[in-house]
């Protein structure tokens, strides 16, 4: 909103931000090259380097095989993620508007969030195969908590003084539910989401290791079974970008939400 | 539309379960489209009593009439101005003010936004309509919150010590914009304050009010004619009287 600093701060502000974050980068980088093709320490199949990476890369980005691969995963994580907040954003609704819900929930809650999205891979094999379905069900197993403890919070948190005016200026009880304290969770809405959707990449990669036959977490195994690791660098390297976009839009989406 | 307090006690559930009482046999009667304020120190129970008759809280005992009935919960019709800003920052100025009509379906969309501008442009606002609340200054977030009560025709505003976080500039020039409101619309308004000058410039009746039990101490008329001047005599003998009875002490 307001921006309130000195011209000398800004100027060195903008410095940074433009050049110090890419240092780190370009160093890294350097060292794993001399390190690997530059020095050759390494056999290329314990550690590729750039080279070898940039080489992989080629091949998986011509063969298509990144890309249906990287849509897979992309598909995987958001179906999971529209499933859990299908059932976790209305969820949190009613647990954080009738206290006695929340009660009764509240144990069953706490007991079953504590359990890693990971633990569920063998039921979700035993229930629903290999392939896309239990991928989806580890997803959304990982998601629904944190969207439903983020949700429920968001409610409880509204301003009190903004529900009174509320109710003074005539508004009914669902008045006061769609028109101040859904707006008000909005923000814990999306934080939820942006903490899914981190969750949500690590749980398809982790589910396509071990019960799946396509996505960057296939992509990676089988190039590793296969010695290739190069292309298990670029997988890697693309779930971090993913990643990355990721938390790039929600912290845009959460900047434009000011209250 | 007339209120009367018919008395009331209240009182929390302390801890190890003794009562604390705030308020104790409070029995009070405002006139339609009477100004009066409720002085006291922090800790006299007058929020508690503003809150009670909103219906916001409910007594221990007692009841509180507003218009021949009984108050039980919140309603439009006893409209509260808080102290700590409470417009919907997700809403502009412009949709903050028409949310009680929204809410009460009073009107058309469009006179509902053409008396809504009407407001905003009598206290200087208009030109904000678009913004949000959190680009207004402190005087000018109170002074649309008042708006939005108005324009609800709220025949009764209570008001919780609502420009006691303004700078004297500010608070003197909304206490002034007040009374114009109020003449014009014959509001009934429950004020209160910890501020005697305020209470002096603003009510026709203060009730003063004593803590540990909160309880009413002194009802005093005043007869000074408006607009007043805090310059004059009568205006510095009846605030210095005021002061000398008044155990502001904690």
């Amino acid at each position: 909103m307001y921006k309130n600093f000195k011209l000398s701060d800004e100027m060195f502000d903008n410095y940074n931000n433009r050049f110090v974050p890419i240092i780190l980068p370009i160093i890294l980088i350097f060292f794993w090259y001399l390190i690997t093709n530059g020095l050759g320490l390494f056999s290329s199949y314990i550690l590729p380097g750039p080279i070898d990476v940039i080489n992989s890369a080629w091949v998986v980005i011509q063969n298509g095989k990144l890309l249906t691969n990287t849509i897979d995963t992309l598909f995987k994580v958001f179906a999971g993620l529209i499933l859990a907040s299908l059932v976790a954003i209305p969820l949190g609704i009613l647990l954080g508007w009738y206290k006695t819900l929340e009660d009764l929930c509240t144990f069953v809650i706490s007991v079953l969030r504590p359990i890693p999205p990971v633990a569920w891979i063998p039921f979700s094999i035993l229930w629903f195969g290999i392939g896309t379905v239990p991928a989806v069900f580890i997803i959304f197993m990982g998601c629904v908590f944190p969207i439903l403890v983020y949700t429920t919070d968001g409610v409880k948190r509204t301003d009190k003084v903004l529900v009174e005016s509320a109710q003074t200026l005539g508004a009914t009880d669902w008045n006061v539910l769609r028109r101040v304290v859904l707006p008000s969770a909005v923000p814990y809405v999306v934080s939820g989401l942006k903490v899914g959707i981190g969750i949500a990449l690590m749980c398809t990669i982790s589910a396509e290791m071990i019960g799946s036959s396509s996505g960057l977490g296939y992509m990676i195994l089988t190039a590793t079974n296969l010695f290739d690791t190069g292309t298990t660098v670029v997988g890697m390297l693309v779930i971090g970008l993913i990643g990355l976009i990721f938390d790039f839009i929600f912290t845009r989406i959460q900047n434009r939400i000011f209250w | 539309m007339s209120i009367d307090v018919k008395n009331i006690n209240k009182s929390f559930e302390g801890k190890k379960s003794d009562k604390l009482s705030v308020l104790e046999d409070i029995n009070l009667t405002i006139d339609d489209g009477e100004l009066i304020c409720l002085l006291g120190p922090s800790g006299c129970g007058k929020t508690t009593l503003l809150r009670l008759i909103a219906g916001l809280d409910q007594p221990t005992s007692g009841e509180i009439v507003a218009n021949g009935e009984v108050v039980k919960k919140p309603s439009g019709d006893r409209a509260v101005i808080f102290q700590q800003y409470s417009l919907f920052p997700w809403l502009t100025v412009l949709q903050n003010v028409t949310f009680g009509l929204e809410m009460t379906k009073k009107g058309s969309k469009e006179e509902n936004i053409a008396a809504a501008e009407r407001y905003l442009t009598s206290v200087g606002l208009i030109d904000f309509k678009d913004s949000y609340p959190h680009e207004l200054s402190g005087g000018m977030k109170q002074r649309v919150a008042i708006i939005r009560s108005l324009l609800n025709h709220s025949p009764i505003l209570l008001m919780d010590e609502p420009f006691s976080a303004l700078d004297m500039q500010n608070r003197h020039k909304l206490q002034e914009q007040l009374i114009g409101v109020w003449k014009r619309f014959e509001n009934t308004i429950v004020f209160v304050t910890h501020d005697v000058d305020e209470a002096v410039y603003l009510a026709d009746k203060i009730v003063i009010m004593d803590k540990n039990p909160g309880k009413i101490a002194n009802i005093i008329d005043v007869d000074i004619e408006r607009p007043r001047k805090r310059e004059s005599k009568e205006f510095i003998a009846l605030q210095e009287s005021i002061v000398e009875n008044l155990d502001m002490g904690d």
